[in-house]
């Protein structure tokens, strides 16, 4: 019965994806075509004869009636064809392997400093509730989280950048190591690996330090919160009196019962955090002047790059959509209540 | 005793950060690390996007800086802002100027070692011709019939109407001459393909990372002088806040386009990095409709180009970084004349503008339109001035509007009264500051047409002498300051910031524009 249910409702669950992206590229479509101006008179107005702007238009399908060039984009989305940029002439492919490999390092290591500092800060305050402790960990976590991350970026680059000069501010890596990297993955950290080049190694990791820590930190205020009141409300449980009553010392207690079970809704919130994580990736990475794949959408946006902004973005739809039904799916195959 | 354990634990804590920071601080105060030992490669960092660097599809400044180190034209700037032979060692012309024949020099060979021949230079012009770029170069030849070749060394141009500047359009990305052997005669090649991006250049393209990277060798095959640095690679930046910090950090040797004129000055006073500073050929101007009210009255657009605060503007909005323009055509190129400043004044002259404005209600309202996103922060600043002057006049009340580039660049003409823009040539000649502003159905529709401009204009591009064709571009820019379709008002220095170690960038900061990193050592 159980494992029907679940299967029914991830069904369900996947079926509902479908009106869900429909929505949004529909969505996306509109808007980019709302806004005045497109990308040729973006790229040639100012510079070459207006017949010539309409030619080019014309043969690129822009004087097409909307629902035709609304049928078209559906129709090549469904086939996988995202196209090649207007502005540019790069395959949309091309992007997400080299651009969206450059976000996925950025916000895998933010990711991971996020959890980090987050359930260690969040484990301290709760563990030490209302002492010190307690109240820098919450001061700290609601410093970060309401700090807006651009400005937490430029904080950085001028403390450890200019004042300490410590670390670079800017870019995956120095010119020539991007220059003399070999790219098997696009993700530099795991290229230097493949390549047993240490010092490219090394490189890549001081120029992830800043970036990563930046988004990390953003993403850690919400960790902190949430891990905090878990720790206390799961150490007011009857289960840990029981265990404390049976003589099992308060660091066993604390460590070994209460936090494990403090984490579960914490695995829930990190998949949901990814869609803000990929957000705040888009200004961490123009700030940093980091490759990703939000760097490139808000040049393509300030060109008017349709295919470009539509392919960015249903990419980022899909990553945001498929994680959040796997975390959906965690949670139902974990907590049997979760149900349609 | 959870006390102390949890002392034990914040210590341990303590000591390791300590010691990843001065890990960090051992290997690097980063600035001097950077990963890897430099040798001569010099390393250039810009805010400038590359949309195409296969020449039949390039007409950006920042794709043509890339394109400029890989290939060559039969002319070029190869030495300031003169024009010369290249690929070429002369071109002559039939009486009627419709008929070019260049000689072209031997045993040049293309970085594959494939050798450079006249049927490289048709394949070349006939490619840029047929594929006909959605960037729009091939506009460039609009007046070019056919090219033929008469022997392994002379080409023949047939043109539909006399063009005496089609040297000049030899010296453009048009003109570039690609291997016919690597280069696809129907379609362009994608930046990244740099196998076959194959010309006769200083430097190979070895390496392109979009939006990031362009790495360079040296090009063993080269018929030239060897360049001065071991090779080049050109950074990619969105911001140049961030660029500017680059350079600081000594990420980078130089620096060139774009930054603000506060950054400029900011890194004037840094005692490690150089401002080089030279002649440009960037200018900026307000465009009128002279079709549309109030602007289709000329006394109100010569009160305009009476209080125009030109001097205002290159010191209180670019910091000395731009100089007052009193010109269509930049000072540094020959044929320059100072028309403005002979018909208007070199400042502003209050009583002739309230004169100019007799019989008309003031003071005016009038909307001018310019845009945030394509000229850089300062064009608020700017309109902000010219604002100010005009309102201060009492004889305009000035309204200032914006938008965003892309929604901009369809508008222009078509829907604003008076605008701003900016211009970039296609070659560093005369021709191009007139002949694209003052024809009939200019690019920015803003309904100008003069018969008496239009015959100049023939007649220019007709003339068989440079002393003629000199004359021409001499009236051309006095009717135009005359009729008022549009008023200059400062040209743009050539700026790159470098470390001090640096060394010949001075030499190629001139009228022609061009970022010569061959000639640049470290």
């Amino acid at each position: 019965m159980t494992g029907t249910s679940l299967r029914t409702y991830l069904i369900t669950r996947l079926a509902l994806v479908l009106p869900m992206v429909f929505i949004l590229l529909t969505l996306v479509f509109l808007l980019l075509r709302v806004a005045p101006g497109n990308p040729i008179e973006a790229a040639l107005g100012g510079h070459v004869p207006a017949a010539y702007v309409h030619q080019i238009e014309r043969r690129l399908g822009f004087d097409k009636p909307l629902i035709t060039q609304y049928g078209d984009y559906l129709w090549n989305i469904l086939r996988g064809h995202l196209g090649t940029t207007i502005t540019d002439n790069r395959p949309l492919s091309q992007i997400i392997e080299q651009n969206g490999a450059a976000t996925l390092e950025l916000t895998f290591f933010a990711m991971l400093i996020a959890i980090v500092v987050g359930v260690l800060v969040g484990l301290v305050a709760g563990r030490y509730r209302d002492t010190p402790l307690d109240v820098f960990g919450r001061l700290f976590g609601i410093l970060v989280y309401a700090t807006p991350v651009f400005f937490l970026g430029l904080m950085a680059q001028l403390v450890f950048g200019v004042w300490l000069n410590w670390l670079p501010t800017s870019d995956q890596a120095s010119p020539l190591t991007q220059a003399l990297l070999q790219t098997h993955t696009n993700i530099y950290f795991i290229d230097a690996i493949w390549d047993g080049n240490w010092g490219a190694l090394w490189d890549v990791t001081k120029h992830l330090i800043l970036p990563a820590s930046t988004l990390g930190l953003v993403t850690a205020g919400v960790f902190i919160r949430l891990v905090r009141v878990n720790v206390i409300r799961t150490l007011r449980d009857d289960y840990i009196e029981a265990a404390r009553a049976r003589g099992i010392v308060e660091r066993r207690v604390v460590y070994a019962h209460a936090f494990k079970n403090a984490l579960v809704p914490v695995i829930t919130i990190v998949g949901l955090n990814l869609a803000t994580l990929l957000g705040g990736a888009v200004l961490t990475e123009t700030t940093f002047n980091w490759p990703g794949i939000g760097h490139e959408l808000v040049l393509y946006l300030e060109n008017r790059d349709y295919v470009a902004v539509q392919g960015i973005i249903v990419v980022f739809a899909l990553v945001v959509v498929a994680v959040s039904v796997l975390v959906d799916f965690i949670n139902a195959y974990v907590d049997p209540r979760i149900r349609y | 005793m959870a006390r102390s354990k949890l002392r034990w634990l914040l210590a341990v804590l303590t000591v390791a950060a300590a010691a990843t920071v001065a890990v960090i601080v051992a290997t690097g105060a980063y600035g001097s690390a950077n990963g890897a030992k430099s040798g001569a490669v010099l390393v250039d960092g810009t805010t400038g996007t590359v949309v195409n660097i296969d020449p039949a599809n390039q007409y950006d400044y920042d794709s043509f800086t890339v394109d400029l180190n890989i290939f060559q034209g039969l002319y070029g700037f190869p030495h300031g802002a003169t024009l010369q032979p290249v690929l070429a060692t002369g071109c002559t012309h039939s009486t009627n100027l419709k008929t070019w024949t260049c000689n072209l020099r031997h045993n040049v060979k293309f970085s594959n070692g494939d050798p450079m021949t006249s049927a490289d230079v048709k394949y070349s012009f006939d490619r840029v011709q047929k594929i006909k770029g959605d960037q729009g170069i091939y506009t460039l030849l609009s007046y070019l019939k056919s090219t033929s070749v008469s022997g392994p060394y002379t080409v023949v141009f047939h043109l539909t109407a006399p063009d005496s500047v089609w040297p000049y359009i030899l010296s453009t990305n048009a003109g570039y001459v690609v291997d016919k052997n690597t280069f696809p005669s129907n379609k362009i090649l994608a930046n990244t393909d740099t196998a076959h991006m194959i010309g006769t250049g200083p430097y190979v393209l070895t390496k392109f990372t979009p939006g990031q990277q362009a790495v360079f060798g040296l090009n063993s095959h080269y018929w030239g002088p060897k360049p001065k640095n071991g090779g080049l690679i050109i950074n990619y930046y969105t911001s140049s806040a961030t660029m500017k910090l680059a350079l600081q950090q000594k990420t980078l040797d130089m620096a060139f386009q774009t930054f603000t004129p506060t950054e400029i000055a900011a890194m004037g006073k840094n005692k490690s990095l150089t401002v080089h500073s030279g002649h440009g050929v960037v200018i900026r101007y307000l465009v009128f409709n002279v079709k549309r009210p109030p602007f289709n009255n000329i006394n109100v657009r010569k009160a305009i180009a009476y209080l125009m605060p030109r001097q205002t503007i290159a010191t209180r909005v670019y910091h000395g970084t731009v100089e007052p323009l009193y010109s269509m055509v930049p000072k540094g190129l020959p044929g320059q004349y100072d028309a403005y400043k002979s018909l208007y004044g070199a400042s502003p002259n209050l009583a002739k503008a309230k004169a100019a404005m007799k019989g008309l209600k003031t003071p005016m309202p009038i909307t001018l339109w310019w845009t945030p996103t394509h000229y850089g922060g300062a064009s608020s600043d700017e309109y902000v001035e010219i604002q100010r002057a005009l309102d201060a006049s009492g004889l305009f009340k000035v309204t200032l509007k914006s938008a965003e580039w892309a929604q901009y660049s369809g508008a222009l003409g078509k829907v604003y009264g008076a605008f701003q823009l900016g211009w970039f040539p296609d070659y560093p000649d005369a021709d191009d500051y007139t002949v694209s502003f003052y024809q009939t159905n200019s690019f920015y529709n803003n309904g100008y047409s003069n018969k008496t401009m239009d015959k100049l204009i023939a007649k220019e591009r007709a003339a068989t002498t440079d002393a003629s064709r000199y004359s021409y571009l001499k009236q051309m820019q006095i009717l135009g300051a005359q009729t008022l379709p549009t008023i200059p008002y400062w040209q743009g220095n050539m700026i790159a910031v470098s470390q001090k170690s640096v060394q010949g960038i001075d030499s190629t900061l001139d009228a022609a524009y061009y970022m010569r990193f061959w000639l640049i050592s470290k």
